[in-house]
């Protein structure tokens, strides 16, 4: 069994894992996507990211629909920022939407999940690529290298990106994975229960473009356990050989202070556990809280911060009628 | 031939007004270009990988013999309708910031900042986009375009890559324009005779006990200041950077002076070295410190005079957009083209901040007028009205 799990793997990377180098021909890349009559959407979600948009905006325009048609739309979807980043994506002419604005009948919820959910109910795209907004360093790598997979073989349905593979050249060996709350968290979990999503370097990374018949058949936890959660429905319903990644090279971003990283830790557990618990993986759990008891010290006196994440979940967009309207699905 | 050619420049300058607007809907792959050339590091010396994206850009707009020269320069040609005349566009890729410096950009509603985004980032992105932005405009001269991202151009580099291109070049180059990121109305046609150097002072062994080096650089410094400020010396001196010592609690060991001197006359510069020398040794045997000069950037003066058509018509394009020409005694490119007779201007792009600082930063809004001045100068000497009449 466990050989089988090693062999898959093995199979695996050598067959479904890129860099995005492979994909540098972007008029090929386009026009393999133009004779397959695909289109793709991007969108970002956000929260006061006016410090990051306006860069990735003007980027990922220029290269990708202006330069290179492969994109036909760029969204931003945001959760209700306070700062200006609405008015420098639409300045440098992305589309903006407020996710409360989207699909108002199903109410709002703050958090990522919740924007990346009712991107497939505003979007058009056949493929929907999703790409952080604190990316400091954006390039047009982050989009074409995860798109194109999806274009090249049809068979693939969700690829993800991964970053900061140790130099060829180097002799130097450093761990290549994910950040903390990765190898603290997640690759532990998956080792015990889903073994063969191990292979997927970082399964937390916030890019990764999927096929629209995949996004609107899952589930979407609106906060944290949201990329955790995708990786194990589609897991479960199409297998490892649905997936691809992507070697994005480098990625600059915000660092977040431990603390933080304890309440995505929490979300992305809720998130996890109930899926063991829908697949009967293991039985007997009791009911899950959603309180998560932090300290903090003032003076000689530790204070006890109690966060409530409660780890919502949207349902496959398919099961919407107002959806099944929308896109002319009800027959 | 006169009215005619009066005529044309009118019709240029009407025609380049409108260039703004209809260059606005392209501004944001300029600002592409300018994000991703500005963040990959280029020092003087260091360039090749900004060369290396320059030489692509080039590639992916179709341009002719796109290529990177024994000098690491990156070469393209934009061909013309008949080949007649060539011009020579010029952005030099080297920036002042260290290689490990985080050159990460940000883009804000009305400034893209990082470090290099003045000088010459921009520079090197109207460069990249110019292609682009003709073919949108339906643009074709009748001249060629030789495109040049010039390497060690900056400091120690002294305008290597551009000499030694020109010296190893073979087509007839009717006229360059060196294009700067900042700032806009830069109108640079002369250049100074220059002397730019470096003064090292240095203890080789214990020095606890002495006055440090510091103490000998300064006492260079007051005599090159006296020497500067006599009435009967024709040169200006410019004191850039001071470098020195380890600690506050110790002398210092080593201390380092660059500077400038300009001048109108390279007979003056020769003259000046050779005093610098003489200080040098003056103040060496005052003291027991080793004290080297090393001379890293020389021009010759010269250039095109106020009245050359190219820069009459120069000046009335740039101020049929609303500008007031900057015009400058001293642009160091220029002594590049002159060594070589041809005939050269130095524009800027838009207005900037901080220049050379790593939170330098430049102004969007007036990218598209700089670019529109750019278009007019090259369609004014396309179409015959830069040239000198016999």
């Amino acid at each position: 069994m466990m050989e089988d799990v090693v062999t898959n793997i093995n199979e695996w990377l050598d067959t479904n894992t890129f860099h995005h180098r492979q994909f540098w021909d972007l008029l090929n890349l386009i026009e393999v996507k133009e004779r397959q009559g695909l289109t793709i959407s991007l969108c970002i979600p956000t929260l006061n990211e006016e410090e990051t948009i306006g860069k990735e905006i003007v980027v990922l325009k220029s290269e990708l629909v202006d330069r290179y048609p492969l994109l036909d739309e760029i969204a931003v979807i945001d959760s209700g920022s306070m700062d200006r980043t609405l008015q420098m994506a639409a300045n440098f002419g992305a589309d903006v939407y407020l996710s409360a604005d989207i699909f108002p009948e199903m109410g709002f919820n703050r958090g990522k999940g919740e924007n990346l959910w009712k991107a497939i109910y505003q979007l058009k795209g056949d493929i929907i690529v999703y790409v952080d907004a604190d990316i400091k360093n954006i390039h047009p790598r982050f989009v074409y290298g995860l798109v194109a997979p999806l274009i090249y073989r049809p068979e693939i349905k969700y690829v993800k990106a991964f970053y900061d593979r140790p130099l060829a050249l180097s002799n130097e060996i450093r761990p290549s994975g994910g950040g903390r709350v990765t190898e603290i968290l997640v690759r532990p979990l998956f080792s015990l229960f889903f073994p063969e999503l191990t292979a997927i370097i970082q399964p937390l990374s916030g890019e990764y473009a999927v096929r629209r018949t995949v996004l609107e058949q899952i589930p979407f936890p609106v906060g944290y356990g949201v990329e955790t959660s995708h990786l194990i429905d589609v897991y479960s319903r199409w297998g490892l050989e649905s997936f691809a990644q992507t070697d994005l090279d480098r990625r600059v971003h915000r660092h977040q202070s431990t603390r933080d990283l304890g309440r995505m830790a929490f979300g992305i557990l809720r998130a996890f556990l109930k899926r063991i618990r829908a697949h009967e993986i293991v039985s007997g759990m009791p009911e899950l809280t959603t309180s998560l008891r932090q300290f903090q010290a003032r003076g000689n006196e530790f204070e006890q911060i109690i966060y409530d994440i409660a780890e919502e979940e949207r349902p496959p967009m398919i099961e919407q009628e107002s959806y099944l309207k929308k896109r002319n699905l009800n027959n | 031939m006169m009215n005619r050619h009066e005529n044309d420049i009118g019709r240029i300058i009407e025609m380049t007004r409108e260039l703004p607007s209809r260059l606005k809907p392209f501004q944001e792959m300029l600002l592409a270009n300018l994000v991703m050339i500005g963040e990959i590091p280029a020092s003087t010396f260091h360039e090749q990988n900004r060369v290396k994206f320059l030489v692509q850009r080039f590639t992916e707009c179709g341009l002719q013999n796109c290529s990177t020269d024994e000098f690491g320069n990156g070469i393209a040609i934009l061909p013309g309708k008949d080949h007649k005349k060539t011009i020579l566009l010029v952005a030099h890729v080297d920036t002042s910031f260290d290689n490990r410096v985080d050159h990460t950009y940000t883009v804000n509603a009305r400034h893209v900042i990082g470090p290099g985004s003045g000088d010459n980032s921009l520079g090197v992105a109207v460069l990249a986009t110019l292609p682009t932005l003709l073919s949108k405009l339906g643009i074709q001269l009748q001249s060629d375009i030789l495109m040049l991202g010039a390497t060690s151009f900056r400091e120690q580099g002294n305008l290597e890559g551009l000499r030694s291109f020109l010296a190893n070049q073979h087509t007839d180059l009717g006229f360059g324009i060196s294009i700067e990121g900042v700032p806009l109305g830069r109108l640079g046609y002369h250049s100074m005779a220059t002397m730019g150097g470096e003064i090292v002072c240095k203890f080789d062994t214990n020095h606890e006990h002495r006055p440090g080096a510091i103490h000998v650089l300064n006492r260079v410094i007051h005599r090159l200041c006296r020497f500067a400020d006599d009435p009967l010396n024709d040169a200006t001196l410019t004191l850039g950077t001071v470098e020195g010592g380890a600690s506050y609690k110790v002398p210092a060991r080593s201390a380092t002076l660059r500077f400038l001197f300009k001048s109108d006359r390279d007979e003056i510069i020769q003259e000046t070295t050779e005093e610098i020398r003489k200080i040098i040794q003056t103040v060496q045997g005052e003291t027991d410190c080793w004290i080297d000069l090393e001379v890293f950037a020389k021009c010759r003066a010269g250039g095109l005079d106020p009245s050359h058509p190219l820069i009459q018509q120069s000046r009335r394009i740039i101020a049929g957009l609303g500008i007031s020409p900057i015009e400058s005694p001293h642009t160091t490119v220029i002594s590049g083209f002159h060594e070589h007779g041809i005939p050269a201007l130095c524009l800027g792009i838009t207005t900037g901040e901080y220049i050379n600082y790593p939170d330098e930063k430049v102004e969007i809004a007036p990218m598209v007028t700089g670019i529109a001045q750019l278009i007019g100068l090259l369609l004014a000497y396309d179409g015959g009205c830069c040239d000198e009449h016999k």
